[in-house]
């Protein structure tokens, strides 16, 4: 609908009302119309100005370029005079070492911000009646965020794309180091002392309630049997997924009822973020939902159930429910799981239903799935991931980041979950997705002391592990817990490893500070107007396989 | 009836000529409401295609730009060239500061 720029202003000319009293009332219009006649003009004569004025400045920013355009003309005209073809001594070094010729591709940004609303609009923005001032509110919440933002935000959307964007591209970053960590270290995570995971997670299983952390021991050891088994398959996208979808294993074996709560929890984590309340997706997941969990069953069989999620959940919101990615994964999926799960030495007891029904049954209902993902990820374009993806340990998040981790860890439960049922709980602490991810590590660890009395049973929300480390946060944590070891040694020398152990869980909380601190600085640095850094990071993110983390920083760096 | 039909006709007849004298006001208002409408359209596209070629010029600057920079490089730190933009450019293979200079 195309909106009127300029309105010139008395639009009617003699459509008032005549006052009363008047003889010659014919003469009395002519007046008025004529009165009218005038304003109009004047109106007229100011939007005149406005547009000259706008034309005025756009080329007099022209002329600004083609004057510095005529120097650099006039001096390279200088140089190439001077230039010698004889003595052209081009070595190898100076080829190689020198910077990649790069032009300067400015793309346009932020084209309907505020900023940029011309004059005569925002003018008639103005006329407009203007929204309750809820800015009085501020200085009382306790969250620090304005209270008109609760009601109107014009920056929603970008800032929720900076997030993910942002969010991205530390995942990328990390699934790398685990990569290249994995490749080089096979072997370490059975080392790692369990010792450190057990206060965060002991509080985290406080925080979410008796019933939520049984299950941890069982996560435990199902991901110590994953990850260790099919530790050679290495996919870099769907890494990411599986590592939010660490506690997926347990929700196989949930019963409807509690994996319906925890998807809906998780979608309303990701719509409560922007702080506004999630309307009607969830209730439309939900709805779509109940018939896959069914399915789900197997543990292994997750594995290849959870990148599905995010292939649907990264499709835009405009994508027609079509069938693309579920159903032909699920299949394949489960059959890989199928075979893993005879790989596998203990097969988790409670988990069992055989996948060929699974899989015929996913197939119904793939249909309606789709779009509850989307609704919920609307807008968010990322490749689809391929299916499988064995369980990597990966360093979980502190957990700070717990929140933006929330964003895509419940899009991936959603799929495979996909239980519903239940009405949307209320927005659940953001513990236990990062207490998902945390599982996996924890599992590993787990592997170095066999776990007595862990079962594989599914766990829900695996209480709450906090970012505990795997096998690479163990060595980063050892030197930044050096400079502590040193006054914990001295009166040390019976307990040598309870002081060890201190010292590493010292170190642990010193990593998170500053991945904290080191996000926040990122954060601050990292202004509205750097989109071109965000697209860039979009293209971090899609040359995940080839580019090595080099280029991610450099990226950072520029 | 001839004199009440008077004043009134002239009232009328003179009604009649205020509303034309009116109307050619309004449609000269008009016209030119569209002839600036037309001339913000026509300049703004005008400027969009000198937009496009200052951006394709500066492209291309910037290409040779750096093509001669990295031809003199080598030239530079033996011919002491007596510029002083060229020398500080002898000392980086950065194409910036050869082109900022």
């Amino acid at each position: 609908m195309p909106l009127v720029k300029r309105n010139i202003d008395p639009r009617h000319l003699c459509h008032t009302a005549l006052p009363r009293g008047i003889k010659n009332e014919l003469e009395c219009v002519t007046n008025i119309s004529l009165a009218n006649i005038i304003r109009q003009l004047s109106s007229l004569s100011k939007y005149a100005e406005d547009i000259f004025g706008e034309l005025f400045n756009e080329a007099h920013s022209f002329s600004f370029r083609v004057n510095s355009l005529q120097e650099r003309v006039d001096r390279l005209s200088v140089s190439v005079t001077q230039l010698d073809p004889k003595e052209e001594e081009l070595s190898l070094q100076d080829i190689t070492m020198r910077k990649a010729f790069r032009s300067s591709t400015i793309q346009d940004q932020q084209l309907f911000d505020r900023k940029t609303l011309p004059i005569p609009l925002q003018e008639t923005y103005d006329v407009c009646e203007q929204p309750p001032p809820l800015n009085i509110l501020t200085p009382y919440r306790d969250d620090g965020k304005e209270g008109l933002k609760f009601y109107t935000n014009p920056s929603y959307f970008f800032d929720l794309w900076k997030e993910k964007m942002l969010q991205d591209t530390e995942d990328k970053r990390k699934e790398k180091r685990k990569q290249k960590k994995n490749l080089d270290r096979p072997h370490e995570p059975e080392k790692v002392p369990r010792a450190p995971h057990d206060r965060r997670r002991e509080w985290q299983k406080l925080a979410q309630g008796p019933e939520l952390a049984e299950d941890d021991a069982n996560l435990l050891h199902k991901h110590i049997e994953v990850a260790n088994g099919p530790a050679s398959h290495f996919e870099t996208r769907p890494q990411t997924y599986v590592d939010h979808m660490d506690g997926s294993y347990s929700l196989s074996a949930l019963p409807f009822s509690q994996m319906s709560e925890l998807l809906t929890r998780a979608e309303e984590r990701v719509l409560v973020r922007p702080h506004e309340p999630p309307p009607p997706p969830p209730m439309h997941a939900t709805g779509d939902m109940k018939p896959i969990p069914t399915c789900i069953s197997s543990a292994t069989g997750l594995i290849e159930n959870r990148p599905q999620s995010p292939a649907t959940g990264r499709t835009p919101v405009f994508v027609s429910p079509a069938p693309p990615p579920p159903p032909p994964p699920l299949p394949s999926a489960l059959s890989t799981s199928s075979l893993r799960a005879s790989m596998t030495s203990t097969p988790p007891p409670p988990v069992p239903p055989p996948p060929p029904p699974p899989a015929t049954a996913l197939q119904a209902p793939a249909v309606p799935p789709p779009p509850a993902p989307l609704q919920i990820a609307p807008g968010v374009l990322h490749p689809a991931p391929p299916p499988i993806a064995p369980p990597l340990v990966q360093p979980s998040p502190p957990i700070a980041r717990a929140a933006p981790v929330c964003e895509t860890v419940p899009v991936h439960p959603l799929p495979q979950g996909e239980v519903q049922g239940l009405p949307p709980p209320p927005p659940p602490p953001p513990l236990p997705p990062p207490g998902i991810r945390p599982s996996s590590p924890v599992t590993v660890a787990a592997l170095a002391h066999p776990p007595s009395g862990l079962h594989p049973t599914p766990s829900t929300a695996p209480g709450p592990h906090v970012p505990l480390m795997p096998p690479s946060p163990p060595s980063q944590v050892i030197p930044a817990s050096e400079p502590k070891r040193h006054p914990s040694t001295l009166p040390v020398i019976s307990d040598a490893r309870s002081v060890l152990l201190e010292a590493i869980r010292k170190g642990i909380q010193l990593r998170k500070v500053e991945e904290q601190r080191e996000q926040e600085a990122k954060h601050e640095r990292i202004e509205n107007d750097v989109a071109t850094i965000l697209s860039r990071r979009i293209a971090v993110e899609y040359s995940d396989s080839e580019d090595d983390s080099e280029f991610d920083e450099v990226d950072w760096l520029e | 009836m001839a004199g009440q039909e008077d004043p009134v006709q002239r009232e009328i007849h003179q009604d009649w000529a205020n509303r034309e004298y009116i109307e050619v006001i309004t449609s000269s208002i008009k016209k030119i409401a569209d002839f600036l409408n037309s001339f913000d359209m026509s300049c703004r596209s005008r400027l969009a295609t000198l937009n496009e070629k200052l951006t394709a010029l500066e492209r291309r600057i910037e290409y040779i730009e750096a093509r001669v920079a990295y031809q003199l490089e080598p030239l530079c730190l033996d011919l002491e060239l007596t510029d002083s933009s060229w020398e500080s450019s002898g000392h980086s293979a950065d194409i910036d500061q050869v082109l900022t200079m």
